[in-house]
């Protein structure tokens, strides 16, 4: 009997990512973990997966007025506009950094045509220090093609095949949520070579000060981020893992293993931590401990074993899935 | 001013004291030697709400000495009032100490400037002033007389402490600015801490004497470490304190949006460009 016990230690939570092998199953959300070096004396960053950096675009941008952030219940609004030093300055003064870290350090790239995007993955991906790109197409706090290119079953595949002929490394195309039909913009991804999809970027929203009259944020609108999300979050994801066979990276509002859990069990391999790094640094690894601790008492060891197992399709087919509705 | 704060980490603090100043204004008091011993006058840190149900809110170092350090904070929100039903006994995660601080100098005639909560990040300073041997005066505003927390505390601690209330209910009647504008001491430094309104006339006042401030900003923070670029404040594009960022030449603009939780909290009032 002894043998039949499982420590939580030995069970397996890594995941794979077209070519990329990640020890854990927790990646840090593009954005909100720097490049990891700003984390590094809160956190062991060697027991993450890994980090996505802050999204880069051809050319610097000084990035949206302010106020950028506003806190909202249950979550937050955020309007930061990609600001960044540019693919040149980038990769001249900041990428050898993060050969340093201790954790796979993945690449972000966002862009306004499709020879933007086509032009920085290119750069960005030839670098050593850099594992895989994944690709913004669905930042919603720039100027209106920022997000349109992932509002669009066309243009998304148009950026994804532009990118994919740039590079073999692991490409992970990032959809956004304030579209009808997710789910037709993440087969056009699969189709044009994605290996993976991160679901979801942010939900537009906004929030007025009812003294001032006007918006709070200095963009008026942004993307709300948080547990106020997680729920969208998790059907897209179980709506994306129906319709592709690439791995997903579920993301929005976990805060907590329960949380985790919900995404893998409606189709995720990964999970990608944002806010709740804002709250308390020590979430990422808390999660994958009670990850652990939950597989092990289930008797199962690896995490893979339960990626889609509440996928039970919908109740009413007509209502979700493809076009035939 | 120099980027510190390798040595901050995440402290799980015991509550040692917890004291009600006046209605609303909350002291906590916790067992952190490791965090005192690296804190610097102007530090700040991310306190982990204990429901883990909320960002974690930025606060000011009021006191760090030998094993404690404490927060002074008014409720003004659901994040304050979580952090004002923690009792003693209880443990806090602490974030820190964060921010780049004020920067202590050899001037002989310092003015601080604070406004109401803003007098949670100057004491530390004051009291680095008063050890060098400077003359240090506080303009300390607030609302009303009872909101003029720890105003004895200053005074023992050798400062001049003058007050303004909003309601004149002690001392100048209107904004300490105007106190500040009235003086008969032209000092040689100014530090400041409180709302933006107020920092601005800091500024203003500052730049009319021809002394050089340095303001302690309030933003909105999300990581509070660098991580998210959500907190930014405008200042003039020079390399040295815009890291990471190129020069204005490249950038093609002569401002450029730093952190105010990494490249501040505090900046000269000369380098803003709000
Ligand atoms: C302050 C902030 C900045 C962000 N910046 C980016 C970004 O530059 N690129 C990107 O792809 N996503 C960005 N995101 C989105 C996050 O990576 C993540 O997908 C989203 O916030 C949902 O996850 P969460 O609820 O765990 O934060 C940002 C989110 C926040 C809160
Ligand atoms: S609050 Fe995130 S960079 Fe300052």
């Amino acid at each position: 009997m002894v043998n039949d016990v499982i420590t939580a230690r030995e069970i397996d939570v890594s995941v794979r990512l077209g070519k990329l092998e990640l020890a854990y199953p927790t990646l840090m959300g593009s954005g909100c973990y720097g490049s990891g070096e700003e984390y590094a004396p809160f956190v062991d960053l060697s027991k993450i997966g890994a980090v996505v950096l802050k999204s880069v675009t051809r050319q610097p941008r000084l990035g949206n007025p302010t106020p950028r952030l506003v806190h909202t219940p249950s979550g937050m609004l955020n309007a930061i506009g990609l600001q960044n030093p540019g693919i040149e300055w980038y990769l001249e003064h900041d990428v050898a950094k993060f050969a340093q870290r201790p954790c796979t350090i993945i690449g972000s790239v966002a862009g306004f045509s499709v020879d933007d995007y086509a032009y920085t993955c290119e750069k960005l991906a030839a670098r050593n220090e850099i594992k895989a790109i994944e690709l913004n197409i669905s930042c919603p706090n720039v100027a209106s093609e920022g997000e349109t290119f992932a509002c669009d079953p066309n243009l998304t595949a148009n950026v994804v095949r532009a990118a994919r002929a740039t590079t073999d490394k692991t490409l992970i195309v990032k959809l956004s949520p304030n579209v009808t039909d997710i789910a037709s913009i993440a087969r056009e991804a699969e189709r044009a070579g994605a290996d993976a999809l991160a679901v979801i970027n942010t939900v537009r929203g906004m929030a007025i000060d009812v003294d001032m009259w006007r918006p709070r944020l200095g963009n008026v609108t942004g993307g709300l981020s948080g547990p106020a999300i997680r729920p969208i979050a998790v059907l897209a994801v179980y709506e994306v893992a129906r319709a592709v066979k690439i791995p997903i990276v579920g993301q929005g509002g976990i805060e907590t293993a329960g949380d985790a859990l919900e995404f893998f069990l409606a189709g995720a391999s990964a999970i990608s931590i944002g806010t709740a790094n804002f709250t308390d640094p020590r979430v990422p690894l808390r999660i994958v401990d009670e990850l652990r601790a939950y597989l092990a008492k289930r008797g199962l060891r690896s995490l893979q074993q339960i990626v889609g197992k509440a996928n039970v399709g919908f109740a009413n087919p007509h209502q979700y899935e493809g076009d035939e509705g | 001013m120099p980027i510190v704060s390798p040595l901050a980490t995440i402290h799980n603090a015991i509550v040692t004291d917890r004291r009600v100043l006046a209605p609303g204004v909350v002291l906590l008091g916790f067992d952190a030697p490791d965090l005192v011993a690296v804190t610097r006058p102007g530090s700040f840190v991310m306190v982990v709400p204990p429901s883990g149900e909320s960002a974690a809110t930025a606060l000011g170092v009021y006191e760090a000495d030998g094993r404690r350090a404490s927060i002074l904070f008014f409720v003004v929100g659901k994040r304050t009032e979580e952090l004002s039903r923690i009792s003693e006994g209880e443990k806090i995660g602490v974030v820190g100490p964060l921010g780049n601080g004020f920067t202590i100098g050899s001037e002989r005639d310092v003015a601080i400037v604070a406004g109401g909560v803003g007098i949670a990040s100057v004491l530390l300073p004051a009291q680095a002033y008063v050890r060098t041997g400077a003359r240090v005066r506080l303009y300390y505003g607030a609302r009303t007389t009872e909101l003029l927390v720890e105003r004895e505390r200053f005074a023992h601690e050798g400062c001049e402490v003058l007050v303004a209330t909003d309601d004149g209910s002690l001392g100048h009647a209107g904004y300490v600015t105007s106190l500040l504008a009235q003086t008969d001491r032209r000092p040689d430094v100014i530090l400041a801490c409180g709302p933006t309104p107020m920092l601005r006339a800091v500024a203003s006042v500052a730049s009319d004497m021809h002394v050089p401030a340095q303001l302690s900003l309030e933003e909105t923070f999300a990581c509070g470490v660098g991580g998210c670029w959500g907190c930014v404040v405008p200042i003039v594009n020079t390399s040295a304190q815009a890291p990471s960022f190129p020069p204005a030449e490249r950038n093609g603009s002569d401002v450029v949006y730093a952190r105010v939780c990494k490249e501040g909290s505090v900046f000269w009032a000369h380098e803003l460009r709000w």
